[in-house]
């Protein structure tokens, strides 16, 4: 009688502190709610309703023109810069409307890499990372200035490959190279996601095994939202898989769920190359 | 007919015309050399200081109207360098909006607008009310006619930058005015700057703007910008009309310090000033 009193109370201490630990350990880093982006009379991201853990990399998949890129545009609301497009619904930064915020700030929390490989051709090395830096004010001294693009350049893996030429124009670094440079630019802000659209589709495999390592690393401290048209390179670095197709969110959850057991057939048919 | 011997006759029917089309330019450049190159030898380093000779007595100076074309192209880009780049900014960053239509339209007009007309308007609008002809009117003249130049090309080099530098620029959490100021103007600045020198080099070549309102000025080097300037292609104009066979001379050596100048100013432009790869 004692010992069964006893048990019960031990499950029910693992029960709540299974539940502590999931309230605590999996907060959402970015949740969008009922999402909907027109361009002009064009419906391209039909109803969408994510949750977005913090910490992990989160891909999302899918065909070409299914919408991706959109929808990663839509979270830090870079889609406003399109004239004709237009968003309805709602997307929360750690439980914060992004619509209520200015887009500016929204844009400093959270950081883009692109598909096209864009550092700034006339800066230097060391000056494209500076520049967010300096612009929005965010250091107080030279000395600070420096400390800190050192630190995005060794975040971003590149440090010890241009150290000794800071000074030398961005257009001159690899395609591998000025891809990290994107990401260093985009870490000097310190964001707390960052959005990358297929950062190794213009890349040779080398340099994109080079990124997708870093990407393992930075989650660490970093939710990635990452959008590839590759299942494979999905499997290869998510933790959380989101298949888009045609605008609709078709299935979301854990990459082995997904890619071991899919719910639905469109995600199966995708996955063994039937349709994309 | 054999289609290579088709192909020889294109070729060369092609070289031919294009050689016809630059011929007068080689030939401007050879007769003002020709015939200025030994004024400038003649009259030495006082022929680009002095003051202008009388009727019939030797070559004298052109100091005069140098200093007045460098005052006249320094106050007119003053005038419309700020205002040209504004306004291609704004064209090429609303070319949606009713203003921004309004901007790019009136620009194409502007280009192509007679420029004696902008001198009767300054005439109109500052002259008249003055009373005298002024530096600060021909510079106002010649300010309207810069500035097509400029906020065309300003507006063709903000356009020609990729998309996707834009994009990267407001990713990192910048204003509006910073993401076109501090980082898209520096990589447009060939553009913006090759307009700004052809507008220069334009503006050191025009006479007809002038004529209601610089006034001219022959002997005096500066009097202020409320009082009238020379200019070397206005001296050019009046000196070709004078019957002295000396003045004749000067306007051939003021025709070729202006070529030397309009080259100055063209030729880094060609040597192209520090391109930025995209």
């Amino acid at each position: 009688m004692r010992a069964r009193k006893s048990k019960d109370r031990g499950a029910k201490k693992i029960e709540t502190a299974i539940e502590t630990a999931i309230e605590t350990a999996i907060e959402t880093a970015i949740e969008t709610i009922n999402l909907n982006v027109y361009y002009n009379s064009n419906h391209v991201i039909k109803s969408v309703s994510l949750q977005i853990p913090e910490n992990v990399v989160f891909a999302i998949m899918g065909p070409s023109g299914c919408g991706k890129s959109t929808l990663l545009r839509a979270f830090n609301r870079l889609i406003e810069l399109q004239e004709n497009a237009r968003v309805e619904g709602d997307i929360k930064l750690y439980g914060r409307s992004v619509f209520e915020m200015n887009p500016i700030e929204v844009r400093r929390q959270i950081g883009t890499v692109f598909q096209q490989v864009n550092p700034f051709p006339h800066l230097s090395i060391y000056e494209n990372v500076a520049m967010g830096l300096k612009l929005n004010k965010l250091v107080k001294s030279k000395d600070e200035l420096n400390r800190t693009v050192e630190w995005a350049l060794k975040k971003a893996a590149l440090w010890d490959e241009v150290k000794d030429r800071l000074n030398d124009f961005a257009s001159n670094l690899s395609g591998g190279q000025q891809q990290r440079l994107c990401i260093a630019r985009a870490l000097a802000l310190k964001p707390e996601v960052l959005l990358m659209d297929e950062p190794t589709a213009n890349l040779d495999p080398i340099a994109t095994e080079k990124i997708e390592d870093l990407i393992y690393e930075l989650k660490k401290e970093y939710t990635i939202i990452i959008v590839t048209h590759s299942p494979s390179q999905a499997a290869r670095v998510a933790d959380f898989v989101a298949f888009l197709y045609l605008g609709k969110l078709i299935e979301v959850g854990p990459v082995e769920k997904i890619f071991e057991n899919p719910a639905e057939n469109l995600t199966e048919k995708y996955l063994t190359g039937r349709i994309g | 007919m054999n289609r290579l011997v088709k192909e020889k006759v294109f070729l060369i029917s092609i070289t031919v015309l294009s050689l016809l089309a630059i011929l007068p330019l080689f030939h401007i450049l050879f007769s003002v050399t020709v015939n200025g190159l030994p004024v400038l030898v003649k009259g030495g380093f006082g022929f680009l200081t002095g003051t202008l000779a009388s009727p019939g007595d030797g070559l004298g100076g052109i100091g005069v109207a140098i200093v007045g074309t460098f005052v006249l192209v320094f106050l007119s880009s003053l005038i419309g360098l700020p205002i040209a780049v504004v306004a291609g900014i704004y064209a090429a960053e609303y070319p949606n909006s009713a203003i921004g239509r309004l901007t790019k339209t009136l620009l194409q007009i502007m280009l192509e607008f007679p420029t004696i007309l902008v001198g009767l308007f300054v005439m109109q609008i500052i002259v008249v009310p003055m009373g005298n002809y002024s530096a600060l009117a021909g510079a106002l003249a010649l300010a309207i006619v810069m500035m097509p130049y400029v906020a065309v090309s300003t507006e063709e080099a903000m356009k020609e930058i990729p998309f996707t530098y834009r994009e990267a620029a407001f990713s990192l959490g910048l204003t509006r005015f910073k993401v076109v100021f501090r980082v898209l103007m520096g990589m447009a600045r060939k553009g913006v700057l090759t307009g700004i020198l052809i507008g220069m080099a334009k503006v050191a070549g025009e006479t007809a703007p002038l004529l209601f309102s610089a006034g001219g000025a022959s002997r005096v080097y500066f009097m202020g910008i409320d009082k009238p300037i020379g200019a070397i292609p206005l001296l050019i104009y009046n000196l070709v009309q004078q019957p002295y066979k000396n003045y004749h001379q000067i306007a051939w050596g003021a025709a070729f310090v202006l070529m030397l100048i309009f080259l100055a100013i063209f030729i880094p432009i060609r040597l192209k000033i520090k391109e930025v790869k995209i």
